[in-house]
């Protein structure tokens, strides 16, 4: 129970989430599991020992699933993947980075901030690397710029 | 061929599209693509988060314009993914625009998410949040009270049209009030769990994960723009903390 908690969790904010995106029936619980499905790509490549890489696969992983959901269920990638990336979102470090700020406490300020941003940028990179070669795909199968 | 009336109904497509959130190239495309289904070639389409551009010139040689300003964008991928599937038939079919019309005016009367449906899905997303980051079942229940407060206190202040920046600095600093008012009295709750999972509510996600793949699509002013307010609303939300985190050192001296 204790091992599947952030994954239930992560499922139930990820359910609230698509309610208040009006995603719902099939597609809210697929949105779901892409939330599930980012963390668990997460805890699996801890042995990597370097958590930006591990957000970086997680949000591949993501976007990959959004791409393959919006081609089963006909409907826009956006929103499965906005959802999906939601649990991956570091929210926890943007907090403590202020929370240092606040204190007064510098160096912890910067490495935490610093650390923040390359997590964000891992989860850029990550849509930025999916989404340019599903452009490429569907450029090369269709010979379409849509 | 009526070029008013495809201008207009291309631009009200566009707007939709835009206005619950959909991607900019989506909204692009679409526009051209309903130009292209009726035959006109020589469109032009520009669209930005807060404004949409759509002209043609009719086969006289006189250039139309329709504009149309974007002032507030919710989502509502319901919408986003119903205007994307009429886009899809008009292009296949081409049906009269009068039904496309019809068909447009059907997609706003949908029903958007009710004012509990946004209730109940803040508390949930801040009390799973708060388990997420490795709070216990209390913390979760704290949250869960502080994703109500920021619901109701973001609604009773969009009521009186006060600022998005605003909103989220109140919002955020209630969130925190709270959480760290109950940590006060009940020394086994962790505040930062609680809070980082009440203001996961407030956190920027769509604008975070769009504004990668429009600056990738070539829309990089949409894509600036994006990235601009989704750092705006991080501040937003830190300022509001940082105050209640500064304000309860300054009461209780911890």
């Amino acid at each position: 129970m204790r091992i599947l908690l952030p994954y239930l969790s992560a499922f139930s904010a990820c359910a609230g989430y698509c309610l208040l995106f009006n995603i719902r029936g099939k597609a809210l619980v697929a949105s779901s599991l892409g939330g599930v499905l980012g963390w668990l790509v997460y805890t699996l490549s801890n042995p990597l020992q370097n958590d930006i890489m591990q957000y970086f696969l997680a949000t591949v992983a993501t976007a990959v699933y959004a791409e393959l959901m919006a081609r089963t269920m006909k409907k826009p990638a956006t929103g499965f993947q906005i959802v999906a990336l939601l649990p991956l979102v570091p929210g926890g470090g943007i907090f403590y980075t202020m929370e240092y700020c606040v204190i007064g406490n510098n160096s912890m300020f910067l490495s935490t901030g610093i650390h923040t941003l390359g997590i964000a940028g891992a989860l850029a990179m990550g849509v930025l690397l999916v989404s340019s070669v599903v452009r490429l795909i569907h450029f090369v199968t269709t010979r379409r710029a849509w | 061929m009526n070029y008013t009336e495809l201008l207009n109904t291309a631009a009200d497509v566009g707007y939709l599209l835009v206005v619950n959130g959909g991607e900019i190239y989506r909204a692009e495309e679409s526009i051209q693509r309903i130009f292209r289904a009726y035959g006109v070639t020589n469109g032009e389409v520009f669209v930005i988060p807060t404004l949409i551009e759509a002209a043609v010139s009719t086969p006289d040689g006189t250039p139309l314009t329709c504009i149309r300003r974007v002032p507030v964008r919710t989502i509502n991928l319901d919408r986003v993914e119903r205007v994307n599937a009429l886009c899809r038939r008009i292009w296949n079919e081409t049906p009269p625009i009068a039904e496309i019309r019809g068909e447009l005016s059907r997609i706003k009367k949908r029903p958007a998410p009710s004012f509990l449906t946004q209730t109940v899905s803040f508390t949930l997303v801040a009390a799973s949040f708060s388990l997420f980051y490795g709070g216990t079942p209390r913390d979760a229940a704290v949250a869960l009270c502080c994703g109500f407060v920021i619901r109701l206190s973001t609604r009773f202040l969009e009521a009186y049209r006060v600022n998005s920046f605003f909103v989220n600095v109140a919002a955020s600093f209630l969130a925190a009030a709270i959480a760290l008012a109950a940590a006060h009295f009940d020394l086994s709750l962790s505040y930062d769990k609680i809070i980082i999972g009440a203001l996961m509510n407030l956190v920027p996600g769509i604008a975070i994960t769009n504004f990668m793949r429009d600056i990738i699509a070539g829309d990089i002013i949409a894509g600036i723009l994006r990235l601009t307010e989704s750092v705006l609303v991080a501040t937003a939300i830190a300022i509001g903390a940082g105050i209640a985190l500064t304000a309860t050192r300054m009461l209780w001296g911890v």
